[in-house]
């Protein structure tokens, strides 16, 4: 099963397109993952960067189907991915209350383990495995943007 | 996810086999703690055969690292796969469990 999704080829860059719309459910993150896979593999970024970008968007998707809603039914989450080259750029949106996750307090990583919070780290992970986060409130949705270069080392 | 169990004398080894995210991770912690509860104390998790974990994983790692230390026993990670290595190292863990290059290495740390 192939993602929904296109590549163009635009005076001479090829930027490549794929969108998956998963529900508020934590069983979907196994399928976030491979989702990611494929277009890694797709697209010949690198294997490191495939494995971040998928602990990086499942701790985002993780955040919203635990805290984003108010209400049990169900809610769609989208998630964009775009590689130009070897720059990835991954959106998720969500139609949950107003919540910018890039507020969220830093753990500290560094504590011995008898002080070392047990909540907190995803966040961090997220942080430390990408280049570039935002985060935006448009039309009733929140969405956050990750920027990764993914390119494989030549 | 599934988890094998094997015993070296009063070791267990549990190897957890495919991914540990916020879906499942829950089970694995309160199967975990039942073990502690039931008087193991000396622990191995084997994670050659974990392909993906997440902070949800790495939480349950950390609480029961410190669920045996309060209770005087010992826990040690053997054989991450690189990818999972990374997560351990970037989180901090690294720092504070112990992380052996196999089961038997492992098991002797727990002694």
């Amino acid at each position: 099963l192939r993602p929904i999704g296109h590549a163009e080829r635009i005076a001479g860059v090829a930027s490549a397109h794929a969108a998956l719309r998963l529900k508020n459910r934590l069983s979907e993150l196994e399928r976030l993952g491979q989702f990611i896979a494929e277009f890694g593999a797709d697209h010949g970024l690198a294997t490191k960067a495939i494995s971040e970008l998928q602990l990086a968007i499942d701790e985002l998707v993780t955040n919203v189907i635990s805290y984003a809603y108010a209400d049990a039914g169900e809610h769609g989450i989208d998630v964009r991915l775009t590689a130009d080259g070897g720059e990835v750029t991954v959106e998720v949106e969500d139609d949950g209350q107003p919540f910018d996750p890039l507020t969220a307090p830093e753990p500290d990583v560094d504590a011995p383990i008898e002080e070392r919070q047990i909540g907190g780290l995803g966040i961090h992970l997220v942080r430390q495995v990408t280049d570039r986060l935002e985060y935006r409130r448009v039309g009733g949705k929140n969405v956050v943007v990750v920027h990764k270069n993914a390119a494989k080392s030549r | 996810m599934e988890i094998f169990e094997s015993r070296a004398n009063d070791v267990l080894i549990l190897t957890p086999k495919g991914r540990v995210d916020a879906s499942n991770a829950a089970s694995l912690e309160a199967h975990v703690i039942a073990l502690i509860d039931a008087g193991e104390r000396r622990l191995v998790l084997e994670l050659k055969d974990l392909d993906y974990v997440s902070s949800a994983g790495l939480r349950v790692m950390l609480v029961t690292a410190k669920r045996l230390g309060a209770a005087g026993g010992k826990l040690a990670l053997a054989s991450p796969q690189p990818a999972v290595r990374e997560i351990l190292d970037i989180a901090g863990l690294s720092t504070i469990l112990q992380i052996l290059p196999n089961a038997r290495a492992a098991t002797e740390a727990v002694r």
